[in-house]
């Protein structure tokens, strides 16, 4: 028996020490753990460089953190936490900014002690490459820049060595919130010039990992699909009142697992982590031990859209059918589990309250009316038709188709539910071959006109429903240039109008985002990239 | 020296043959993934304003407006020059993520084989020799536990009950605690540079990262390499030349280990290698679970975001290792078994 023994004798000892090596005391902390916040995240930063073609969500709000912009928008106080305030905007990279009576020219003034990150001053000439290239670059910059009127480099003037002119053809009221957004970052040109080649006049190939800003954190490990850690920059003049953030240290890690991500937080070893499970989060609001900050999204709206092009989701009455079947509030409670902003069961008939969008939409189930419309339509029997989303959004999502294949059963519309892989989805939206899906589309911008001219009108992707309503288009493109707020505001009326009546997309809600944080983390600001913002956060 | 000239030549032979096996699989995969539906460039472009302008861009920039034989031409030239591409998820040339992420990959298969070893083959072998008993009941009792739970439910449940409610493992995320910084990279086993750079304290972080999720996986394929130990032990037991070693009153010790051990020991070696294989590429499930940043992931994220070139390059290597693990495994043989060196 002894040779088995000593055989078992040694699984023993490796299950032993197995056991010796898990029960070990943790080592000590680092001693700046207070001072250090770290974020889990399922997704990952790809790119230091925001403007590059493929960057992550996440690659958006840490460049926020890293590169400073001209200006930058306020925030106000909601519910437990902050949002962005796109009405009021205050200087960042700049010191103060000055607008011309007839709302043509913008001026910049820099200010003296601003620095990069290498410790030289931040010049005219830097912010005049740096708006150059956000207009001119092969990178996601220009199409969103020309959403604020910002076409051309010869916009761009310097007047001196501390100030920069921006010139506008035409009175754009996005132009200076686009300088606010993610693409507008102000790099260390002469670092960025040294790495410039022949195919790549902007380099955005070596920024893509460095990183040559100017903002409140500096970037220390940067570890796609592993972690990014930063450190904070003690020479930061762009805080509110020239305050610098409260944590000298930020680890933002990739966790895929979103079960591990809320164990992480619960056992107080993570701090904060925006994309958790959305039927996790009430448990863990009831547990009382983490806090959670929850805001409706209120750049951002789900939809059922019907393809206008695809028969028979061309005939109004159709789509009208379909958004007097929807089973709302099922759906409201099945799929986000009631977390968010309604955007139906207005009691609105034919003009809304006022011109803000998106807002409730005066649809309500009535399966009655549904069955007269789609008689009405001619047909009476019913049709086949299919329904679409992404993989990605099936936990949200499969609860939702199903309640909307039962709704529409009942009104006589044979549903075929379509679970796709992101890569083939986007696809198939991009070439507008499907008929009925849903997704939640979202603006950086919330004014209504740059809604309207970005999700119902044009030929891209984002135009879900391909609506082509020449009404929409004229008016919208009428008040993106309206510097009137009482005529504008009749004008956002008179589009949201148009869209309750013809029901391009049936609007279902506003979901909200789930931030939970530790219960001494405190400050945390919903922005538009929907990204945590780190200099806004301090522990209490 | 005969017999080592002869491992030689067999192995140069084994790699020269398998040349055109791993072109067949590279071709394979690089049709596959174009067949696929879904456009890269459009996923990719999907910033809030990118139009058809960007798409058209980016789909030049990745090389997607040629025909596929081009673009395979192009390719196949790329892994000529040492090239795999860059992957669009995470912004880095392939073959370095790969070189990042295998090391990552092999630590934590190499340890759970370990582990599965060290438990299975006792088990197989006490189970072998008191075959019926409560022992083999108990033997087969945890092969079927371990091999019909998922490795991500009981990588969860490890999760909860070391980490979560016991608080005696260290947060499953990643090769090593972050407040602990990593040593100096010589082999990429973080556990080996840590102890090279006389780091004590990072190996101790980097092997306690080590212990949840390679026993996690040590747990699934218990069940192979503990049956087949007992299956192979059985019929070695019942040979003529045991019952000869036992009538020449041989300690049963060395009647066990040095005779029938050694030769039961070849099916569990083949078995070994192909649990390797497995494990390596297929513990994207573990991987997930505990943030581990190894190949298996990295290829699944790619995969799901129709990231051509990670994948290409994943199964490329995938099938590399292969190869090299069942030329090991013949050549261990030859060693195990003179009589296979001689055929």
């Amino acid at each position: 028996m002894s040779g088995v023994a000593r055989i078992l004798g040694g699984g023993a000892a490796v299950s032993l020490s197995l056991a010796i090596l898990l029960s070990a005391a943790p080592h000590a902390a680092a001693q700046t753990r207070a001072e250090t916040l770290r974020q889990v995240t399922g997704n990952t930063v790809n790119t230091l460089d925001p403007t590059v073609p493929g960057s992550t969500r996440e690659a958006f709000g840490m460049s926020m953190n890293v590169y400073d912009r001209l200006v930058t928008f306020e925030r106000k106080a909601n519910g437990k936490g902050f949002i962005f305030d796109f009405d009021h905007m205050r200087p960042e990279l700049a010191k103060s900014f000055d607008i011309s009576p007839d709302g043509l020219t913008i001026t910049f003034h820099l200010r003296p002690d601003a620095t990069w990150h290498d410790g030289t001053p931040v010049t005219a000439e830097d912010v005049k490459w740096s708006l150059d290239r956000a207009v001119t670059a092969k990178s996601l910059g220009p199409p969103q820049m020309l959403t604020g009127s910002l076409t051309s480099a010869s916009q761009f003037t310097i007047i001196d060595p501390m100030t920069v002119q921006v010139k506008l053809d035409k009175p754009d009221r996005l132009a200076l919130p686009n300088l606010a957004t993610v693409y507008a970052i102000m790099v260390n040109s002469k670092v960025a010039k040294a790495h410039v080649t022949e195919d790549d006049p902007w380099a955005l190939q070596w920024l893509k990992e460095h990183e040559a800003g100017s903002g409140a954190y500096v970037v220390d490990v940067f570890k796609p699909g592993e972690q990014i850690v930063l450190h904070r920059n003690e020479a930061w003049k762009g805080g509110k009142d020239g305050t610098l953030p409260f944590f000298k240290r930020i680890i933002a890690q990739t966790v895929p697992e979103a079960a591990t991500r809320a164990n992480l937080l619960a056992r107080g070893d993570a701090d904060i982590a925006i994309d958790l499970q959305s039927s996790d989060v009430p448990e863990i609001e009831k547990s009382g031990k983490l806090k959670v900050v929850s805001t409706p999204q209120f750049n951002a709206f789900t939809v059922v859209a019907f393809n206008t092009r695809i028969p028979p989701y061309d005939n109004v009455k159709v789509r009208r059918a379909i958004a007097a079947a929807l089973p709302y509030e099922d759906m409201f409670k099945a799929a986000i589990f009631g977390r968010g902003a309604k955007l139906y069961g207005a009691d609105w008939t034919t003009t809304p309250p006022d011109g803000k969008f998106p807002q409730p939409m005066p649809e309500h189930t009535d399966l009655v009316a549904a069955k007269k419309l789609l008689t009405e339509a001619g047909f009476a029997e019913g049709f086949d038709t299919t329904f679409s989303y992404s993989v990605s959004t099936a936990q949200i999502n499969d609860p939702l188709a199903a309640l909307l294949k039962e709704s529409l059963g009942k009104i006589g519309i044979r549903v075929e539910i379509q679970k796709l892989p992101d890569a083939q989805m986007s696809t198939l939206v991009t070439e507008k071959k499907v008929a009925m899906f849903t997704d939640t589309p979202i603006s950086w911008m919330t004014s209504t006109d740059y809604f309207f001219r970005n999700f119902f009108t044009g030929d891209q992707r984002w135009n879900y429903s391909s609506w082509d309503n020449q009404d929409v288009v004229a008016t919208a493109q009428t008040a993106r240039f309206e510097p009137d707020p009482v005529k504008y505001e009749a004008l956002a009326k008179k589009l949201v109008a148009i869209t309750a009546d013809q029901v391009p997309e049936a609007f279902l809600w506003q979901p909200s985002q789930d931030a939970v944080m530790g219960p001494t983390v405190d400050g945390y600001t919903y922005w538009f990239h929907r990204q945590v913002d780190y200099r806004d956060l301090k522990r209490q | 020296m005969r017999k080592l000239a002869g491992i030689a030549r067999l192995a140069g032979q084994r790699l020269l043959s398998s040349l055109p096996a791993l072109l067949g699989v590279v071709v394979f995969t690089f049709v596959l993934m174009r067949v696929l539906p879904g456009d890269p460039a459009v996923f990719f472009a999907s910033g809030p304003s990118a139009g058809q302008q960007e798409i058209q861009d980016l789909r030049h920039q990745m090389g997607l407006d040629r025909s596929i034989p081009v673009q395979l031409a192009f390719y196949l030239r790329d892994i000529g020059t040492g090239s795999f591409g860059r992957s669009m998820t995470t912004g880095q040339p392939v073959l370095k993520d790969l070189r990042e992420r295998l090391p990552a990959s092999l630590e934590l298969t190499f340890t759970a084989l370990f582990i599965a070893l060290g438990l299975a083959i006792p088990m197989g072998v006490a189970a072998a020799l008191n075959p019926g008993t409560a022992i083999d009941h108990a033997v087969r009792f945890l092969c079927t536990l371990g091999v019909c739970v998922p490795t991500f439910v009981s990588g969860l449940l490890l999760i909860y009950v070391f980490y979560y409610l016991a608080g005696i493992a260290p947060d499953p995320t990643g090769r090593i605690d972050v407040f602990t910084a990593p040593p100096p990279s010589l082999t990429g086993f973080l556990v080996i540079d840590s102890l090279l750079a006389g780091d004590a304290e990072a190996a101790a972080a980097a092997l306690r990262q080590l212990v949840l999720p390679a026993a996690t996986m040590a747990l699934f394929v218990l069940a192979p390499l503990a049956r087949m130990t007992r299956a192979s032990m059985l019929a070695v037991l019942g040979s003529d030349f045991i019952r000869t070693g036992r009538a020449m009153g041989l300690s049963r010790s060395r009647i066990i280990v040095v005779y029938a051990l050694r030769n039961a020991a070849l099916p569990v070696l083949t078995i070994a290698g192909i649990v390797f294989s497995t494990m390596l590429g297929a513990n994207v499930l573990v991987e997930k679970v505990f943030s581990w940043p190894g190949v298996a992931a990295y290829a699944l994220d790619a995969l799901l975001a129709s990231d051509y070139a990670p994948v290409q390059g994943f199964v490329l290597l995938m099938a590399s290792i292969f190869v090299l693990v069942n030329l090991l495994v013949d050549v261990l043989y030859g060693l195990a078994d003179p009589r296979v060196a001689a055929a």
